[in-house]
């Protein structure tokens, strides 16, 4: 079993460390202080399950969780020192919390609930998350992380690099599927590589070969596929 | 000395004998109706009497002059009628004319005539007054009596000449009465009624002996008041409102019921029951003082129609919302009057209840939000600090044992502080004590995050401020601030000075600060913060906070009234 662990305290980091270290079938495949950093590295690890703690710098547990995309989601634990709403709210949702400090006992019974779960199962905390709509999006340019909101862009693609966010003026990387933001954002797919914000398109133009393009306000085009042009024409009442 | 100044002398020896007798009566009980103005019939009665026994004796000791009498008549007839009403007037001014009749004499229709007209005047007179809406010392006001008298006189003169026959003699008889007359029953009438004046004056400064009797009043229910009355406390109320204003009986009541009742006719008036009583019922739905004054609106006991009380005042209590609460009422018994100055006390009663009730609620209300103030202060140990905190000692103890003692006796010394620290004041070097026991934790909790420096005056820690001030202030720089940054966070406790004036800042490098309406994560510890400040040094020594986005947030606190 594969697991991370993010946490912004050190110590906290060190001490669930030392705790998961008693059990021989999991690994610590990564730990992170925050929340940008292990989107980052999720693509690359693939790690099973994430141990997440609730109150981070930017970016929350909570926030978190609903910025990994359902497909290759792990399971996901959190682990706070105390936070009774959330608590509360994925009670019944999340395949496990614990509370710091984290008793070894409490500990195993989590992961022999984690390891019952069988793989085909879809990850419990995608109820928890379902209505959560992502208003701000990690964002990284070079070295520096940030959070922009989510109105400040235009639209989203995908290509080699990963997924772009277009400003109007340039563009910004996330580690933000596109699933996750067609899923937690009011951002509509146009094309298997496109997501466009309502709000920002400027035009929908249907093409002689039968192809159509958006136009969006500071003038891009985006390539919009047959399959989703019905849903477009649809929503904005074009015949 | 001509025959009018001989006239003139003798009619102001009548005048003055009449005033004399007048003067006399003054004295006795007999003159107190005529003094209080009201449509009750032994009233009229009274002063019909007389006033008629007036107009009869002035006929009867008249200067006879030319086969005529020359009197003082005319002030029984308006005074009769100013004071008495249209009725009265009339009955009085007929008595006396068919008095005058009888003596016989040439004049004696038209004198007959005028004296029934002049107390008919003097009754429309008084009624024009009310009907003006005047108060009521306006009947006795004896410049009104004297340019009434006057123009009834002139009526007198003129009728005489109208009905008087033969017209020449009626004519001579009139050029030597009329000066005379016209003066001396002006001028008698405005002295009557001065006199009569004086005794309701006396009267009133006699019961407004009250105002005495009002303080001790006061001073004595003061004593009783301080929560909403129940019947055991209504009851003491209503015994002192009864032994010191002395009205017949005294009732109080909650919006619904009866709490207590004293005096005349409590045999029907229970304790305990619903209200039934009209002007109650209207003092409460109009939050207004409702009178019946058993003359004009007569009191009716909604009990017993054999119910021995005739007027009442009902007095609204409201509480500090203005919302009423209850009564309490004042009453009188059907044959003694309400007296205007226990209408005055009563009134000023429920003020004093009202009041009394608003003060206790408001310091009730402000003890409350002290208390729960400190509580909550207290009770703000963040449980996320707590276990995070437990957590960092748990991971610590194996590695350093000495960090996880210190840390432990942070931990100790940060909640003790916390749980027992009850005064509402504290000095700046137990409010540091109390921050560094938090900041210590949290430095090794965030270890590399978090940078903590501290420079403040040494000869500021002997200055008070409200306790827990302090540490707030510092745990929002690092809830809020601080560990909001991924890294380098850094939390300043600085002294420094501002006109003149000293200041603790508590300063952290995010930046952070956004003061949203509502935002209770925030709002609830540094809204405390502030408004205890604001009570210590002053409204205008609240917290300020100074911030610029991503570089720093400065909270600070105003040691108002301590030089730098």
């Amino acid at each position: 079993m594969r697991v991370f662990i993010v946490d912004d305290e050190m110590l906290a980091r060190e001490e669930l460390k030392d705790l998961l270290a008693e059990f021989d079938q999991v690994e610590v495949v990564g730990e992170f202080s925050n929340g940008v950093e292990c989107l980052k590295a999720l693509p690359k690890h693939r790690p099973d399950v994430l141990f997440l703690d609730i109150e981070m710098p930017m970016i929350s547990g909570l926030e978190l969780a609903s910025m990994i995309d359902p497909e290759s989601a792990p399971d996901i634990v959190f682990v706070t020192a105390y936070d009774q709403f959330a608590i509360q709210a994925f009670e019944q949702n999340a395949v496990d919390y614990l509370l710091k400090p984290v008793q070894s006992v409490r500990l195993q019974q989590c992961l022999e609930r984690l390891s019952q779960r069988s793989q085909q199962q879809a990850p419990a905390f995608e109820r928890l998350v379902q209505d959560r709509c992502l208003t701000l999006i990690p964002c990284h340019q070079g070295a520096s992380a940030r959070l922009v909101r989510l109105d400040a862009f235009e639209y989203a693609y995908s290509d080699v690099a990963g997924v772009h966010l277009w400003d109007g003026q340039g563009q910004v990387h996330t580690h933000l599927t596109l699933k996750v933001l067609e899923d937690r954002t009011p951002m509509l797919r146009c094309h298997r590589q496109y997501l466009v914000l309502p709000q920002a398109i400027r035009e929908i133009r249907q093409e002689d070969d039968g192809n159509a393009v958006v136009l969006t306000m500071s003038g891009q085009e985006l390539p919009v596929s047959r399959r989703y042009f019905k849903a477009l024409r649809d929503l904005f009442s074009i015949n | 000395m001509s025959p009018v100044m001989i006239l003139l002398v003798s009619m102001a020896q009548q005048m003055s004998m009449f005033l004399v007798i007048a003067y006399l009566l003054s004295k006795t009980p007999l003159f107190l109706p005529l003094s209080n103005i009201s449509a009750r019939l032994p009233n009229g009665l009274i002063i019909y009497f007389i006033f008629s026994a007036f107009c009869i004796l002035a006929s009867l000791f008249g200067h006879t002059v030319n086969d005529a009498i020359a009197n003082t008549r005319a002030v029984g007839a308006v005074l009769g009628g100013l004071l008495g009403g249209p009725f009265v007037g009339l009955a009085v001014g007929l008595t006396g004319g068919i008095h005058r009749f009888t003596l016989g004499g040439f004049t004696d229709v038209a004198c007959a005539v005028s004296t029934t007209l002049e107390g008919l005047l003097g009754g429309l007179v008084h009624l024009w007054v009310r009907k003006q809406g005047h108060y009521e010392s306006q009947l006795f006001s004896p410049k009104r009596a004297l340019v009434v008298t006057f123009f009834a006189e002139m009526l007198q003169m003129a009728l005489i000449l109208l009905i008087a026959r033969p017209f020449d003699q009626a004519w001579a008889l009139v050029q030597q009465i009329a000066l005379p007359m016209l003066l001396i029953n002006s001028i008698g009438a405005a002295m009557f009624m001065m006199m009569i004046q004086d005794r309701r004056k006396l009267y009133n400064e006699f019961s407004s002996a009250g105002s005495d009797q009002a303080l001790r009043l006061t001073e004595r229910l003061v004593g009783v008041l301080g929560d909403r009355p129940d019947q055991a406390s209504a009851r003491r109320i209503a015994d002192i409102i009864k032994e010191e204003t002395q009205v017949a009986a005294v009732g109080i009541t909650n919006e619904t019921e009866v709490l207590a009742f004293v005096g005349l006719g409590d045999d029907h008036h229970k304790i305990g029951e619903t209200i039934t009583s009209e002007q109650t019922l209207q003092a409460i739905r109009e939050n207004r003082v409702v009178f019946a004054d058993g003359i004009t609106t007569p009191y009716k006991c909604s009990h017993s129609h054999r119910c021995p009380l005739g007027s009442a005042l009902v007095v609204p209590i409201r509480d500090a919302d203005n919302t009423v609460i209850g009564t309490v009422k004042l009453y009188e018994g059907k044959r003694s009057l309400f007296q205007s100055i226990n209408r005055s006390l009563g009134e000023g009663i429920g003020r004093i209840i009202t009041e009394q009730l608003t003060i206790s609620q408001h310091h009730e209300q402000k003890q409350l939000l002290s208390q729960a103030e400190l509580k909550v202060a207290r009770a703000q140990v963040n449980p996320h600090f707590l276990f995070n905190a437990l957590n960092t000692i748990n991971a610590v103890i194996k590695r350093s044992p000495e960090t996880a003692r210190s840390l432990v006796s942070d931990l100790s010394l940060f909640l003790r502080i916390n749980l027992k620290r009850n005064q509402s004041v504290s000095t700046l070097a137990q409010e540091l004590e109390h921050a560094n026991a938090y900041l210590h934790i949290e430095q090794v909790r965030f270890a590399d995050r978090l940078s903590i420096e501290q420079t403040v005056s040494d000869a500021l820690l002997t200055q008070n401020l409200p306790t827990f001030t302090v540490q707030p202030l510092v745990e929002n720089a690092i809830k809020h601030g601080t560990s909001q940054l991924l890294e380098g966070g850094q939390v300043r406790i600085y002294s420094r000075t501002e006109q003149g004036v000293a200041q603790l800042v508590v300063e952290d490098n995010a930046g952070r600060y956004s003061p949203t309406p509502g935002a209770e994560s925030e709002g609830l510890g540094m809204n405390i913060v502030d408004t205890r400040l604001k009570h210590h040094f002053g409204s205008e020594f609240g917290l300020q906070v100074e911030c610029e986005p991503e570089r720093y947030t400065r909270v600070i606190v105003t040691l108002a009234g301590v030089p730098a």
